[in-house]
């Protein structure tokens, strides 16, 4: 039944057929299979029940949120004032990428927007200072992932709703590995220019003055992060609401810039309308799939496989380390978070692990399935932006980051108050 | 039997579709930001001024299942669907135009369920005069109704779509097959993806 259940999972996907699609027929092909009831009767009202949860009424929200974020022009000015406060590291710009990556996390919950923008504003600047080239790139595809770890998060959103965690606690336990990620990748530009020091190019310097008068440029992205987080611990908002009141803020800020117009706002709404459709494809499709597999037994022959193997807690941990971090390297990262975590996350907090932890640390390993050959996403859309060269550069220039996060990942699981001190606090 | 259409009329025809699912598109998104206005009133309204519209999570959820189906209709006709290209990469373009016809397949047999079993939901909710239990008492037919329509929407699209690559595919023309269901590469992903960042920082998306 297992392995009827893998192979057939693995050649639909394997014929590339689409991921939705995939789903939804394995769930149909398993129901005659293996059920004595007919289980596909009920996929409408599974489908409508799905379709219609206010929690998930959050993802074109946040997802239009970036849209509208992302053609106010705020980029720009954004990563120019980081530039200001940070460049004078060693690594110089190179922090600026880190740092604005991580406040348009803030804003935004979706990691390739987040290196699409800030890679188009820092990309002309590694010629006119004599940048390593390499880890230059590579700061821009890693920064980038900070996306989804930094709330609003729409991966978090998602893993809260397939494993019925809190999405508020899971995005308070997001702030400080997130921070502390961003350090992370700081700290290895140091090192990089310390130990050589040509890669960090021309020092940047600028005027105390200088500095304060930018402050102006990050008080728009810091004040929609406010809004949007804020509503949600001041126990105004549930998380869908305090992603509309983003949209509005945003809305508004659009209209300070005069860029709120007719026509961004259809560019915005088809942009949101077509990633969510595809999100809720998925979505649909393993809600039906979930129903059918566990209706039938099979959720529990393979979660009572895996249990007999009668790994410890830590070398569990550990397999399912290496096996998202094999499966990131070729599969998308959403869909892969839709298919593994109904079974992956009772397997894990059956062993006594937290479910908010699991959440934060199947997020990381995400991120590093964004910049990891050959299907990472995000270095593709970094090596799109700057047109030329080998994308071997940018494959080298992540490598360092990678093992940032896997050293994140470490302190995960040594410090597991990392992630969750900050919930605790709230609680 | 009747003879298929010729394949101008079916482009024609799949052009209104386009067409036809922008419109649906636009429509969902006045939905989702008419929702994103009345839930922010609504939250400002409970903290400062004492008050709840009441129903506004119900009917922005209503508004998201409806947005989400029209939506479908265009996510496909631009081939926005996730596919794992790791495979087909790599197979000859004849044997992976029938993966492509075969993807349209599977998608066909998906929604087509889909859409026969949500019928029976708005049936029942028709048949019962099922009205949400709620303040509103929303009577369900409605909001399930268009829904509906939105997943019948994607079938027809979805038929147009296969009757047209089946066509090309019988008679060879393996670009036309490619252009209505091939995967969209992750490196052509990553190229509109960077495109549409570098024109909204330069701020000519409009």
């Amino acid at each position: 039944m297992i392995a009827t259940t893998l192979i057939l999972l693995l050649v639909l996907i394997g014929l590339s057929i689409p991921v939705g699609a995939a789903l939804g027929v394995l769930g149909l092909i398993l129901d005659p299979l293996y059920s004595m009831l007919p289980l596909t009767r009920g996929i409408g009202e599974l489908a409508w029940s799905t379709n219609n949860e206010f929690l998930l009424v959050a993802i074109p929200l946040f997802i239009l949120l970036g849209e509208i974020l992302l053609r106010s022009g705020l980029a720009e000015r954004m990563y120019g004032a980081m530039s200001l406060w940070l460049s004078w590291l060693p690594g110089g710009l190179m922090h600026a990428n880190i740092g604005a990556s991580a406040l348009f996390a803030a804003t935004s919950g979706s990691s390739v927007a987040t290196a699409a923008t800030v890679g188009t504003v820092a990309l002309p600047q590694i010629k006119r200072y004599g940048y390593n080239e390499p880890l230059f790139l590579g700061s821009l595809a890693a920064g980038g992932t900070l996306g989804i770890l930094i709330p609003p998060s729409i991966n978090l959103v998602l893993y809260g709703v397939l494993t019925n965690s809190s999405v508020p606690k899971l995005y308070l336990a997001g702030i400080i590995p997130g921070l502390l990620l961003a350090g992370l990748f700081m700290l290895t530009v140091i090192i990089g220019c310390i130990a050589k020091p040509e890669w960090g190019g021309r020092r940047i310097t600028a005027s105390w003055g200088e500095r304060f008068a930018s402050l102006r440029h990050l008080a728009p992205p810091l004040g929609i992060f406010l809004l949007v987080v804020g509503s949600i611990y001041a126990g105004l908002a549930t998380p869908t609401e305090a992603a509309a009141l983003g949209v509005t803020g945003a809305m508004i800020l659009a209209a300070f810039s005069r860029r709120l117009t007719l026509s961004m706002l259809r560019d915005a709404v088809e942009g949101t309308m077509k990633a969510t459709a595809m999100i809720m494809l998925i979505i649909l499709a393993a809600a039906f799939l979930n129903f059918v597999m566990s209706a039938t037994g099979i959720t529990d022959a393979i979660t009572g496989s895996i249990r007999g193997l009668g790994l410890s807690p830590v070398q569990m941990l550990f397999v399912i380390v290496v096996f998202y971090l094999i499966l990131g390297c070729f599969m998308e990262t959403l869909s892969m978070m839709i298919t593994t975590i109904p079974i992956v996350a009772p397997i894990m907090i059956g062993l006594g692990y937290d479910s908010i932890w699991l959440g934060i640390l199947i997020i990381v390993l995400v991120e590093a399935a964004l910049i990891t050959p050959p299907v990472g996403l995000n270095l593709f859309v970094v090596q799109s932006l700057r047109k030329s060269g080998s994308m071997n550069a940018v494959i080298m220039g992540s490598m360092p980051y990678v093992a940032a996060m896997a050293l994140l990942l470490l302190l995960l699981a040594l410090f597991p108050d990392l992630a969750l001190f900050l919930p605790r606090v709230f609680d | 039997m009747t003879n298929p259409p010729p394949p101008n009329a079916l482009a024609a025809l799949l052009r209104h579709a386009e067409r036809l699912s922008r419109a649906a598109v636009w429509c969902a998104g006045a939905l989702t930001i008419a929702s994103v206005l009345l839930i922010s009133f609504d939250v400002l309204a409970r903290k400062f001024l004492g008050f709840t519209t009441g129903g506004a999570d119900e009917l922005s959820s209503y508004a998201f299942a409806v947005s989400t189906s029209w939506s479908l209709a265009f996510a496909t006709l631009q081939r926005a669907h996730v596919r794992v290209d790791v495979l087909y990469q790599y197979l000859p373009v004849r044997l992976a135009a029938v993966l492509d016809w075969v993807s349209l397949v599977a998608l066909g047999v998906f929604m087509a369920m889909l859409t026969y079993y949500a019928y029976d939901v708005v049936g029942a909710s028709l048949a019962q005069s099922s009205r949400a239990n709620t303040p509103l008492a929303t009577p369900l037919a409605i909001p399930q109704g268009l829904w509906f329509v939105g997943l019948l929407f994607m079938c027809v699209v979805l038929a147009l779509m296969l009757l047209r690559a089946s066509i090309a595919l019988v008679t060879g023309d393996i670009a036309t097959v490619k252009a209505i269901a091939g995967v969209r590469s992750t490196q052509e992903e990553a190229e509109e993806e960077a495109a549409a960042g570098e024109r909204m920082v330069k701020g000519d998306a409009a």
